[in-house]
């Protein structure tokens, strides 16, 4: 028997030059992770993230409840995007129990998820403004967060975690006169959201502090198989609502925004401008959904797959792609359910991106990832 | 733009807001209006009814004591358990009702989808703080009792912002 150490464990060699500081998990601007960083001075020499701080153990818990019962759970990891996490779940057991969902109710989806994607970004934006030190750009988005927040409150019932997405549809039906309040609240939301291009989006402080920091090139960008608007960011067109329409994205008229620089600064505008798409979604999502019908289709009390059974469906989530892998054996209760969420696979990016940068200017790039730290811990 | 432009087009658009209403719900004086009277569930469509899922509401003279609600919450959050009630009534033999531990529920709604007998509704009422752990388990008789909610405070969109009036 050795007496080696496990590699984690090993002493490292002591340069007297470089200095190890661990940001996090306890510090305000790491969210709940730990980042290691070498530093030379002011510069990052290397950076190691650590997450894992949070793990709940969603999909294990997930083996023991049933496919309805799975719900209310599984969208614990990001309160904020609770329909679109369901949303690869609720469409992978529909297909393992062969649904067919009422068209309604893929309009009422649609709505839900866009007004959820909008609630996040203005989360993680009003974030991204604090740590920049644009303390107007965290009152401004926290408060014009409420107008959709109380359009879902109106949807689901609830402010945060909706449960609305079931198997077969939706839980319930959309209240009376909500087309109207729903299309002027989210006129306002986008007349709003314009005006921050002048206070933060040209602000040339804003510019200088995060324009050419953090670049991660086209080709980088698909080497590590980033996602979502880090993707997008570094020039690549790929949005899973256009390449793999679910429910009813293709009959919608919208487009994806690309950036070519894949800095900071460019990560940081995807997401603005994917909200305004949102808007221009959710109002012709209104007109052409149906005016009646049902929304929902009856399930048995306990429902069941057929035998031994996989699928794996993914939906484009406010972080990027995000992944559902569902096994069925023929039982009440899932066999193995696996979250390929967006959080994560952007994570892998920050090591690349912070070598030789500023300290100071850590928050600047490792917020405009788009991570959410629950969510990759899962 | 040159960096001075953009400086004073930033203070300006900052500065505009002076002007504007004040977005800000004053909250224990004023309360948001929810639509409806809460979370329903009608079993004959299997399809709910909008409205917010806050407190429960158990109707006695529904309710047969089947257990269903106590059923769906297994899992969730365990939050109800059947409890005897001293009143007799026919229809539930056993005597036995739902008592919910709020200390427990998330308020997903899925006792409300349950519910055969349209027994058990979910109410506009949030503010269920207590200093105790024990405060927050209602039982049969208290969930029987319909909320005082006073919610009249909606968004009200103008040309000088949008407030809640």
């Amino acid at each position: 028997m050795t007496n080696e150490l496990p590699p984690g464990l090993a002493l490292q060699k002591v340069d007297e030059r470089i200095m190890t500081l661990n940001v996090g998990p306890q510090h305000p601007g790491s969210g709940h992770m730990r980042i290691i960083v070498q530093i030379d001075g002011d510069f990052i020499v290397a950076c190691d993230p650590d997450p894992g701080y949070v793990h709940r153990g969603e999909e294990k818990m997930a083996e023991y409840r049933n496919y309805i019962t799975n719900i209310p759970h599984l969208e614990r990891p990001v309160i904020h995007d609770s329909c679109n996490i369901l949303y690869p779940y609720v469409l992978g057991v529909e297909e393992l129990l062969g649904i067919e969902v009422p068209e309604r109710a893929k309009y009422i989806r649609v709505i839900a998820s866009e007004l959820n994607r909008c609630v996040y970004t203005m989360y993680w934006l009003a974030i991204y403004g604090i740590f920049l030190g644009h303390s107007t750009m965290f009152m401004w988005p926290a408060g014009d967060r409420e107008l959709l927040i109380d359009l879902l409150e109106k949807m689901t019932g609830a402010r945060v975690t909706h449960a609305h997405f079931v198997p077969g549809g939706v839980r319930n039906d959309l209240p009376p006169n909500f087309e109207d309040v729903c299309l002027r609240q989210v006129n306002y939301f986008e007349k709003r959201i314009k005006e921050y291009a002048a206070i933060f989006y040209d602000n040339p402080i804003l510019i200088a502090r995060t324009a050419n920091t953090g670049i991660l090139s086209r080709e980088d960008a698909i080497r590590l198989g980033t996602t979502g608007s880090v993707l997008r960011a570094s020039g690549v067109d790929y949005d899973l609502r256009k390449k793999e329409p679910y429910d009813v994205y293709e009959e919608l008229d919208f487009q994806t925004n690309v950036l070519k620089e894949g800095d900071s600064y460019a990560r940081s505008k995807i997401p603005w401008l994917d909200m305004m798409e949102s808007c221009r979604i959710i109002r012709h999502a209104l007109q052409k959904m149906p005016k009646s019908g049902s929304v929902r289709v009856k399930l048995k009390p306990n429902p069941k797959g057929k035998g031994l059974d996989s699928v794996y469906k993914r939906v484009e989530s406010g972080r990027g792609s995000l992944g559902c892998y569902i096994v069925s054996d023929g039982k009440p209760e899932p066999y193995r359910v696996k979250l390929s969420v967006g959080s994560f696979r952007n994570l892998i990016a920050l090591p690349y991106l912070l070598k030789g940068e500023k300290l100071g200017n850590m928050p600047a790039v490792y917020w405009s990832l788009n991570y959410w730290p629950v969510e990759a811990d899962r | 733009m040159n960096t001075a432009t953009g400086i004073i087009k930033a203070l300006n658009s900052g500065i505009k807001h002076l002007a504007i209403k004040r977005f800000t719900l004053r909250y224990p004086e004023e309360k948001l209006k929810f639509v409806g009277d809460g979370y329903q569930f009608d079993p004959s469509t299997g399809v709910g009814i909008a409205g917010y899922k806050g407190r429960h509401m158990l109707f006695h003279d529904h309710c047969t004591g089947c257990q269903l609600c106590s059923i769906a919450c297994e899992g969730v959050a365990e939050a109800i358990a059947m409890v005897k009630v001293p009143e007799e009534h026919k229809h539930n033999k056993k005597a036995i009702m739902p008592q919910i531990d709020y200390g427990k529920c998330v308020f997903c709604g899925l006792c409300v989808d349950a519910c055969p007998f349209y027994a058990l509704y979910m109410t506009n009422d949030y503010e269920l703080s207590s200093f105790s752990k024990e405060g927050l388990i209602y039982t049969p008789a208290q969930l029987q009792v319909k909320p005082f909610v006073s919610q009249d405070s909606e968004i009200k969109i103008t040309d000088r912002g949008a407030t809640h009036g």
